[in-house]
């Protein structure tokens, strides 16, 4: 079976004004279709620029990605934002959705950036909001909102397109305990429905409901390659 | 979502700022219009005030148009003009300086003109009583059309008497002084607004001048005979009087446009100029403030993969609709603001009733919400650039990290 993405000696150095820092180095990593991966380690190791690597949002200063098989630096600007757009879903530590927009407005907005129809796009989103327990919040904005009710509506937003790959970035780091929790039962839904995960997070209640766990210490990773 | 919409949103988000974005670019855009008006107000006007006339050829004693030479044997320079075949109609006019003499009130100089009989009714508006024409000619009592600033002064009415004595330099006490009566009071065209005028008759004209008049006039007006156009007029009287000057009107325009209004384009140009200027600074200010206040949310975007194209085409819409909203306000600001600036210069001394320093025409407000809309997409073009080359991983580290 195709691995969703692959990486091979990933490196990736940051020209800093003190000079090159090297975040990722020589990172091999394959992830699996329907895989439930969590990366944790000490603040600046890695682990974002390695998410943001897999995600297509980043390129690696050496080494070689693949995504569902075609090399990542091969691709085009838009090819790699239709990947993302169509591919693979983000969820944020800040949550980051449109201020101006309603929840509903905030999920279908990635339908609609893809063509998908109206009637499409309305079941779609319907059918997400009340997959993460918001069906009766559809019409608040982000500031009616809670904490933990705005990163469920990143997360049905991420999932909006039907990606293979959900990657989130510390996606517990702004709420409190339950709300983590809640948040975690969530990514244990969206897992057992089928779609890969990938994530990074200093809470040991998240990374253990993934199926494997990754550490990452000053940009390498622990029992990469597994 | 289109741009379009994701644009009205945001901008609709924060009314406040667009509120002020809007009011900036109404208040700059007012100011601009104002000076494309400017620039070609007076133009039109004096344009306009030349062919209301109903006359297309002026005729003149020196080529140094606008001067002030007398045309000399006015009467057989006109009746010579009059005989060309391209010529339907023949107008002269003459004017001097005089001064009223009303007892117990301080002498009032004012302009003592004369239109040749039949076109009184191109030189001035009856606003109360009669014309020259209409009254019976009395040997002791010329009669005279009075403008409204003069009659308003010396509070004369119709049938008042008006004593006036011809201004000759060195020689005032020579002129007899000459009883007028009052028969109308009427807007001057060719008159300064709140100018003292007086218009009476050919023969009473020469009787206040007196013996020291000889028949010359200012200048001769010349109507083509349809279809005949202005320039085969002027170049059959060119033909004809070698010791005369024909112009058209539209030569006269540009006489004026390369001489005396050239000022008021020129500074109109520089203030338009620096307005643009200012639009764009608001307008590049304000959207790239707006843009670094959502760089996450852009890097967020950019992320879940709305591409490049759609981040700048929603931008480009933004500054569209702040921009196109300010703009559009602007033209009824701008000439409300025109109307209240042409009343203030108008107010100077000398100033045509018929002539107007701001004119409102169509063209002039598509060549505003032309240079605005320019103004626009050139303001949006840096904010689009920051968006465009966002780095998304160092933007969504450095957003989340701070």
């Amino acid at each position: 079976m195709t691995a969703i993405v692959e990486g091979r000696g990933l490196t990736r150095t940051f020209a800093m004004p003190s000079g090159p820092v090297t975040a990722l180095r020589d990172v091999s990593f394959q992830m699996a279709p329907a895989e439930y991966v969590a990366i944790t380690g000490p603040s600046g190791c890695g682990k974002s620029t390695l998410l943001h690597l897999l995600g297509c949002v980043d390129a690696p200063s050496s080494g070689s990605l693949l995504f569902e098989g075609r090399d990542v630096a091969a691709l085009s600007e838009s090819q790699r934002s239709r990947i993302r757009l169509t591919r693979v879903g983000f969820v944020f530590q800040r949550f980051f959705l449109l201020p101006m927009l309603d929840a509903w407005e905030n999920v279908e907005l990635p339908q609609a950036e893809m063509g998908a129809g109206l009637d499409v796009r309305r079941a779609r989103t319907r059918e997400l909001l009340e997959y993460v327990g918001l069906g009766d919040r559809a019409r608040h904005r982000p500031s009616q909102l809670s904490g933990g009710e705005m990163q469920r509506v990143a997360i049905a937003r991420a999932l909006a397109n039907r990606p293979a790959l959900l990657l989130a970035d510390e996606p517990t780091g702004e709420l409190d305990e339950d709300t983590g929790e809640q948040i975690a039962d969530l990514f244990d839904r969206v897992h057992a429905d089928g779609t890969a995960i990938v994530v990074v997070t200093h809470n040991p209640l998240l990374a253990r409901r993934a199926q494997r766990h990754l550490v990452m210490k000053r940009g390498t990773l622990d029992g990469s390659g597994e | 979502m289109t741009s379009r919409a994701l644009a009205w949103r945001t901008i609709t988000a924060e009314p406040a700022r667009a509120a002020l974005a809007i009011a900036g670019v109404t208040v700059i855009g007012a100011l601009l219009f104002d000076m494309l008006m400017l620039s070609q107000g007076l133009l039109v006007s004096f344009r306009e005030m030349l062919d209301t006339t109903g006359y297309d050829v002026r005729v003149v004693a020196t080529d140094a148009f606008p001067g002030r030479v007398d045309i000399t044997n006015a009467s057989e320079v006109a009746a010579d003009i009059a005989g060309l075949p391209e010529v339907r109609d023949v107008a002269v006019v003459r004017s001097d300086r005089a001064i009223v003499v009303v007892p117990d009130r301080p002498a009032t100089e004012v302009a003592l003109l004369n239109l040749s009989e039949g076109a009184e009714r191109q030189g001035w508006r009856i606003v109360e009583g009669a014309d020259l024409g209409a009254i019976r000619r009395s040997e002791s009592s010329p009669p005279a059309v009075i403008s409204r600033s003069l009659a308003r002064a010396l509070g004369l009415r119709p049938g008042s008497a008006l004593p006036l004595r011809v201004l000759i330099s060195g020689a005032a006490s020579a002129v007899p002084l000459v009883t007028f009566t009052v028969v109308g009071i009427a807007e001057f065209q060719f008159e300064g607004n709140g100018a003292e005028a007086l218009a009476t008759t050919f023969d009473a004209f020469q009787r206040a001048r007196a013996s020291m008049s000889s028949d010359t006039a200012d200048l001769i007006l010349v109507a083509s005979r349809p279809p005949i156009e202005a320039a085969a007029t002027v170049a059959a009287i060119s033909a004809r009087r070698h010791d005369v000057h024909a112009f058209s009107n539209e030569q006269i325009v540009e006489r004026f446009n390369e001489n005396g209004f050239a000022y008021f384009r020129q500074i109109s140009f520089v203030l338009s100029t620096i307005t643009l200027g200012f639009a764009f600074l608001l307008v590049t200010s304000l959207l790239t403030v707006s843009v670094n206040q959502r760089l996450g949310q852009v890097a967020a975007l950019r992320a879940l993969g709305v591409p490049r194209h759609r981040i700048a085409a929603t931008l480009v819409w933004e500054s569209a609709l702040l921009v196109g909203a300010g703009g559009l306000l602007s033209l009824p600001t701008g000439w409300l603001l025109a109307l209240e600036l042409d009343r203030i210069l108008r107010d100077m001394p000398n100033i045509p009733e018929r002539l107007h320093f701001f004119v409102l025409e169509p063209r002039l407000a598509l060549w505003h919400l032309g240079l605005i809309a320019l103004t626009g997409v050139a303001a949006v073009l840096y904010p689009v650039w920051v968006a465009a080359r966002l780095p998304i991983a160092a933007t969504l580290r450095f957003e989340t990290i701070s």
